[in-house]
């Protein structure tokens, strides 16, 4: 396999989205594991990163913005031993489906969660996500936004998830070590993607994100929970840092349903026991 | 024979159990049964009260006038006294409230053998049963015998503890009301029998259709399906997810789907509003997806614990966007096994939503079914999974391909090389997302097809009751009203000529099949659980059939058998 095989359509994003690294990333990532198009699935959200459906070969359940992750969880539920992919973008991750990121990281469901996090709301043509600074100025927020940005990776720390990353669109190599390592995790994984939105973000831009991320250094212990929850809280003075920054092995959602030790659920038998008509005698 | 008998108490203290416990002791005994539970929305403080009709006969509906009042206490009598007669039983403690009225009072001192035997006041409950069971000449071992399965994981102590209560409430009967004990429940040679709620039907019917993952939100009066499941999860090998929300629960159900698991959630009127938008994905992505709605009444939180057919215009427009759905409405318990079958069916052939409604009348209500109709319903079912394939080896696999019935062959991703997408956009015959006018319009009439390939092959006229050809009078009505309706139509025949026409197969409809039910110069008579006539609605919209007359009910509880009768008598 090489990145070819995993090219569909050829994108319609904007010329210098972030989007267009982030695309070759995860392609080389999956070819570089040898994974085939038919070998693993992808669940799509709504917005600039959904429309990577048409770009990328696999089997693709194109969702409803928010819903993706509630997909997944279906899918992995249905067939465990295939590998489970979400693409969506901040608002439809942290927005719209923010309550099944939580739970999701709670069940610690074997999926790899990639939000493309741009701070805006590209496909509805700008409006502040729920990232974007406190006091960023957009179409739905004149004034500068009055909230907080939300935190992805503290959130999917503190609420179970074991494998969180951040990785920026702008530093392609380190992106494919760090995909490569979520594809590798078993457990539920979030990778913040720090992606700038070349036609409405004018302030989160490539430049900005080479001044304020940095690479953990190779001494970083990604298992330690307590710094992990430092370094996510670094974004609060806008420094993001870069690499896995929690990642702990524990028992996936499916692994503890005894109802698949034999395998995957699509192939499996129900017992029907007529003894179950005796509770109602 | 038929008769009432409820019993009634303070919330919290067992009365459902008893009441069920009841009801299968009356069908172990040999008779049919159906009940009734009554609660408010709350665990402790309230008034719950159980009824059960049982009768010779297959029963489905509920009387208004009570034979047999177990008062636990006095809220129970003050409650219930207009559907009291001066035939009625009332069983009740003279130590704590005394009884005016003309009723045969039958005193048992409840609070005295608690005192005697030491007992917690839940037990009053088996006091009552082993008391009920004595004045209606049914045997006392029938009941010890289900106290032994109720506690059968306990010690034998425990057992027979429980058991000396409901044999001194049995005795006290015999020693001190010999002449007024009936020869109503006296044991006889009958089929054995099931005693399902329709949520009971659903659930079994699910495990029997193969459905392999059940996720849902906990909602009344859905929400013993969810809980039924999941403690089936070790015996049957289904996986149930209690998801964070309807959204979720929709949405996981939507993904083992695709994937070529049978799955299904349930919820009622309020977290089904929740899973619409994800309907229309389902529809547009043409992955098959069951949907059970037990319907309660609304708007919003509505009175949670009561029932009401009010959804039933909300279910067929669920979803923004055209595209096929099909709905299906159980007349009762045994309608509810067969249409659930039908509907994983449906949802394979179709690649849409189908959804399968209840309220809670049905989904809480208790009936007797012969067992052995229930396992040719269910183990003789077959499975149809249409055009649901493992591989594809002709030209290249286009998900949707546009054909003549509007149903294209969907591969079940994973099982081979093939891959493709699911899309919620609009698409080309391959899945890939497209805005041209040409194909978009194509797409569009390739699933509107199916709903005509739907109503030329399994789409079911009406049921007809009674002698339609030649009646006066014809109810018609759908889903749980089947019941009551068709129990009226048996009281009066003799005195009017009536029918009774019952949809199952609510949305979409036959004009053909339906209209030829429809003639000239009868009286038909809408019965609905509603305030707006739904269904004449959908009726009229549907087949052009406008039914003038109506008979709707609204106040939270079902039809009474003597509602319809008084109201054409």
């Amino acid at each position: 396999m090489n990145i070819n095989d995993f090219s569909a359509y050829k994108p319609t994003w904007c010329p210098g989205c972030g989007n267009w690294g982030i695309g070759i990333a995860i392609k080389t990532a999956l070819a570089e594991l040898k994974l085939k198009p038919s070998s693993f699935v992808a669940v799509f959200g709504i917005g600039c990163s959904g429309n990577g459906n048409d770009f990328l070969n696999a089997n693709i359940l194109h969702s409803l913005h928010g819903r993706a992750v509630p997909n997944a969880i279906g899918v992995k539920i249905a067939n465990h031993n295939l590998p489970v992919f979400v693409f969506a973008g901040d608002g439809d991750c942290y927005g719209e489906g923010g309550n099944h990121l939580i739970h999701a990281a709670r069940g610690n469901h074997d999926i790899k969660v990639i939000v493309h996090d741009n701070m805006v709301y590209g496909l509805t043509t700008g409006q502040a996500a729920p990232t974007a600074n406190k006091g960023y100025k957009s179409k739905s927020t004149p004034a500068g936004i009055i909230e907080i940005p939300i935190n992805p990776l503290a959130l999917a720390i503190t609420s179970g998830a074991t494998f969180v990353a951040q990785a920026f669109a702008g530093n392609p190599a380190s992106m494919i070590q760090i995909l490569k390592q979520a594809i590798g995790h078993k457990g539920f994984s979030l990778i913040n993607i720090l992606q700038p939105c070349v036609s409405f973000n004018k302030i989160n831009t490539y430049q900005y994100y080479l001044k304020n991320s940095y690479l953990l250094d190779n001494n970083y212990d990604p298992q330690n929970q307590e710094e992990a929850l430092k370094k996510a809280m670094e974004s609060t003075k806008e420094k993001f840092p870069l690499g896995v920054i929690y990642k702990i092995d524990k028992p996936t959602y499916t692994d503890q349903l005894t109802q698949l030790n034999q395998g995957a659920l699509v192939n499996s038998k129900l017992t029907k026991n007529e003894a179950i008509f005796e509770e109602f005698r | 024979m038929n008769f009432l008998w409820k019993i009634g108490g303070e919330a919290g203290f067992g009365i459902v159990t008893t009441g069920s416990l009841f009801s299968k002791i009356a069908a172990k005994s040999g008779y049919y049964i159906f009940d009734f539970i009554q609660y408010p929305s709350l665990i402790r403080g309230g008034h719950n009260s159980f009824e059960a009709l049982v009768s010779d006969e297959e029963v489905s509906n509920i009387k208004e006038t009570i034979d047999f009042l177990v008062c636990l206490n006095k809220e129970t009598l003050d409650l219930h006294k207009k559907r009291l007669t001066s035939s009625t039983y009332v069983i009740y403690d003279k130590n704590e409230f005394q009884v005016e009225g003309d009723y045969i009072k039958i005193m048992v001192p409840f609070s005295e053998i608690l005192k005697r035997l030491n007992g917690q006041s839940i037990m009053k409950n088996t006091i009552a049963l082993g008391a009920s069971l004595a004045i209606l000449g049914g045997e006392l071992e029938i009941l010890n015998k289900m106290l032994e399965k109720q506690f059968s994981d306990k010690p034998k102590e425990t057992i027979q503890y429980n058991q000396k209560f409901a044999e001194t409430g049995f005795n006290y009967i015999k020693t001190n009301y010999k002449d007024k004990i009936k020869q109503y429940l006296v044991r006889k040679e009958a089929q054995d029998k099931l005693v399902l709620t329709a949520n009971d039907a659903f659930s079994l019917a699910s495990i029997y259709a193969d459905c392999k993952f059940y996720s849902a939100y906990p909602m009344t009066p859905a929400s013993s399906v969810l809980s039924i499941l999941a403690s089936w999860q070790e015996k049957t090998g289904i996986v149930v997810r209690h998801a964070e929300d309807e959204i979720a629960a929709v949405n996981n159900v939507i993904g083992a789907s695709f994937m070529g698991v049978r799955s299904s959630t349930g919820t009622s009127g309020g977290g089904f509003a929740l899973m619409v938008e994800s309907i229309s994905y389902a529809g547009v992505s043409e992955i098959p997806l069951v949907i059970f709605l037990s319907q309660r009444p609304g708007p919003a939180t509505g009175m949670p614990t009561w029932t009401e057919q009010g959804d039933l215009l909300f279910t067929v427009n669920a979803g923004h966007g055209e595209f096929p759905k099909i709905v299906l409405a159980p007349g009762d318990q045994e309608e509810m096994t067969e249409l659930t079958i039908k509907a994983y069916n449906l949802a394979d052939i179709y690649q849409t939503p189908i959804i399968v409604m209840s309220d809670m009348f049905l989904s809480e209500s208790h009936k007797s079914i012969e067992l052995e109709k229930i396992k040719k319903i269910l183990i003789d079912n077959k499975i149809q999974r249409g055009k649901t394939i493992d591989n594809f080896s002709e030209e290249k696999y286009l998900r949707y391909k546009l054909t003549d019935d509007g149903i294209s062959p969907r591969l079940i991703p994973g099982k081979s090389d093939i891959y493709y997408q699911a899309n919620s956009y609009e698409h080309l015959e391959d899945g890939h997302s497209t805005e041209d006018n040409g194909m978009r319009k194509k797409q569009v009439d390739k699933r509107n097809k199916k709903i005509i390939t739907y109503l030329n092959n399994e789409f079911k006229g009406p049921n007809i009751y009674g002698d339609l050809e030649n009646a006066d009078v014809v109810l018609v009505g759908w889903g749980s009203t089947k019941g009551p309706m068709i129990e009226a139509m048996k009281q009066i025949v003799s005195k009017k000529k009536i029918a009774v026409i019952h949809f199952s197969h609510v949305y979409p409809l036959n004009k053909e099949k339906v209209i030829t039910n429809f003639k000239e110069g009868k009286r038909y008579i809408l019965v609905e659980n509603n305030s707006q006539g739904q269904f004449g609605k959908l009726l009229l919209q549907e087949t052009g059939v406008e039914i003038k007359e109506k008979l709707l009910k609204y106040d939270g509880r079902m039809f009474y058998t003597e509602e319809i009768i008084n109201y054409l008598l």
